[in-house]
């Protein structure tokens, strides 16, 4: 309502101001004959067109594109993208960083280790390297701390497959975590660079190190996965040697009921 | 009344109006109508004079100001667009952080593939490759191997049905969550791979595109998480299953230690 009242007053002081040549117009009118009049009728019906158009048509618009650019431009500065809540996040990202990277970082030096003999410390030291080339070390200590699968001579096969398994399902599953460690600290290597440039990134490379931290969270829950699938398998293997243990004693006493009916009958 | 023509008199006198219409009409008098072409004074060429110098007046303030107007406003926002909001620099800077992950992804990638198995008798072995194959095909066949390892179920004349049915069923759940792990390890492959795809369209995207490689990051996060709960949901399985066979190891106990105790009472009896 006060856009249409501003436009009638700038278009009465409009043509107000242009009274003298309307003025000068008539008078000439008056002044020429007859069969140029209506030329010049014309001619003036024409640019009264063309003031009008860009007076109400052109200018009004004009004019309303710039409200409105402003109002986007504000919009922008303003309540999207202030350059003061920008600046306050980075600020305050940064006082994050720093107040918890120190703690992280504690937390990740103290020792873990606690073995006091020389061959489960070598085991332990080898578990806890976090590093995959150490992979055949954690075999040849684990086999002297547990010993190998005894001689064909001194136990029966089923007993021998069965520590074999055990022991396999065994190793893997500590290799896995020596796996799963370097990984683990290579992802969060990653946290911190991602933290790092978030900190100094803008709202428009956001989005690029969002996307980079969700692929990397992805790749993170795949190695979840796979560590809960070695768990899995530790899990199996425990409960089916339980059971084969079940059925070894079973056969055992069937074995032994039927010496004892041999013997029995056959006193 | 005399007075007010006077005032009005003065005014027409003082108006523009009046006053171009008087020196107008006098140069029309003037100027014979032959003389028109010969000193240029068309009254066409000075209505169309004056028109153009109105139109060009319109055409300063009411379209040239306000697109200038415009102008600013607009440079004004790209500039802030280019130097706050979208800086080139920051957005190549973290392009090339995606650069740099894929080396790690396919690094870590590898490292998880390393060969992790230790068994040294055949039957073992033929159990333990299947067990950390990663490889969905070799799930019918874990089984077989793994009745070649732990047996099977035991005849019906070495052991009663409720034995038989806890050994059964325990079987059956650790077999099920060895096939769980294959199942578990394949699917981690291939969100590995999708995660390395992901982060290299990530090398070339641009800030508009990155949302959308984001919600697809996304999506997959939510499917591993469900299949990380699915390899829990196992997890749990094969533990409740080892808790069910301790309680039925009791109740077997005692099921043995009231027959013991039965018959030991009707061996008295009949000693007495």
């Amino acid at each position: 309502m006060n856009r249409i009242s501003h436009a009638l007053i700038c278009l009465r002081s409009h043509a107000l101001r242009h009274i003298h040549l309307l003025g000068l117009l008539a008078a000439l009118l008056l002044a020429m004959p007859g069969s140029a009049r209506a030329a010049v009728a014309d001619i003036i019906s024409l640019l009264q067109t063309i003031t009008s158009t860009l007076q109400n048509g052109i200018g009004t618009a004009l004019t309303g594109i710039k409200t409105v650019n402003n109002d986007a431009m504000n919009l922008q500065q303003q309540v999207l993208w202030p350059l003061s809540a920008i600046n306050q996040v980075r600020a305050s990202g940064s006082a994050i960083k720093n107040h918890y990277q120190g703690l992280f970082a504690k937390a990740a030096r103290i020792p873990l280790t606690s073995a006091t003999l020389a061959n489960p410390s070598q085991l332990e030291a080898a578990l806890r390297s976090a590093s995959s080339g150490n992979l055949n070390q954690v075999q040849g200590a684990y086999t002297r701390v547990y010993g190998q699968v005894p001689t064909a001579t001194n136990a029966p096969i089923m007993d021998r497959n069965m520590m074999d398994m055990d022991d396999a399902a065994a190793a893997a599953s500590l290799k896995s975590t020596v796996i799963s460690d370097q990984n683990s600290g290579r992802i969060l290597a990653r946290a911190d660079s991602l933290e790092a440039q978030a900190i100094a990134s803008v709202p428009g490379s956001a989005p690029l190190l969002t996307a980079q931290a969700q692929a990397a969270n992805l790749a993170n829950q795949a190695y979840l996965a796979k560590m809960l699938a070695a768990d899995l398998r530790l899990e199996a293997t425990k409960l089916a040697h339980d059971n084969a243990i079940r059925k070894k004693s079973a056969a055992s006493t069937g074995t032994l009921r039927q010496q004892l009916q041999q013997v029995l009958t056959h006193p | 009344m005399k007075k007010r023509l006077l005032t009005y008199a003065k005014k027409l006198y003082g108006s523009k109006l009046a006053t171009t219409s008087i020196v107008a009409l006098i140069v029309a008098a003037l100027i014979p109508s032959r003389a028109y072409s010969q000193l240029g004074l068309d009254p066409c060429c000075a209505i169309i004079s004056a028109g153009l110098n109105t139109i060009s007046g319109l055409l300063k303030n009411a379209v040239a100001a306000p697109l200038a107007s415009i102008q600013q406003i607009q440079q004004q926002t790209a500039t802030f667009e280019q130097k706050v909001i979208y800086p080139l620099a920051a957005i190549n800077q973290a392009k090339s952080l995606a650069v740099q992950f894929q080396n790690e992804f396919v690094q870590m990638r590898q490292i998880s593939q390393l060969n992790v198995q230790s068994a040294t008798l055949p039957i073992p072995q033929g159990l333990e490759q299947k067990l950390l194959s990663r490889n969905l095909g070799a799930i019918p066949q874990i089984s077989v191997a793994y009745s070649a390892v732990y047996g099977k179920v035991m005849p019906s004349t070495d052991a009663p049905p409720d034995v038989r049915d806890l050994v059964d069923a325990t079987d059956a759940e650790a077999q099920a969550a060895m096939k769980m792990a294959v199942q578990i390890d394949a699917l981690a492959d291939l969100e590995l791979q999708a995660a390395e795809q992901i982060n290299q369209q990530l090398q070339t995207a641009a800030p508009g595109s990155a949302p959308i490689l984001e919600a697809q990051a996304a999506a997959w996060l939510v499917r591993a998480n469900a299949y990380t709960q699915s390899a829990m949901a196992e997890l749990v399985r094969v533990r409740s299953i080892e808790l069910a066979n301790h309680g039925a190891q009791l109740k077997f106990s005692t099921a043995h230690t009231v027959t013991l105790h039965d018959k030991t009472n009707q061996i008295l009896e009949r000693s007495r």
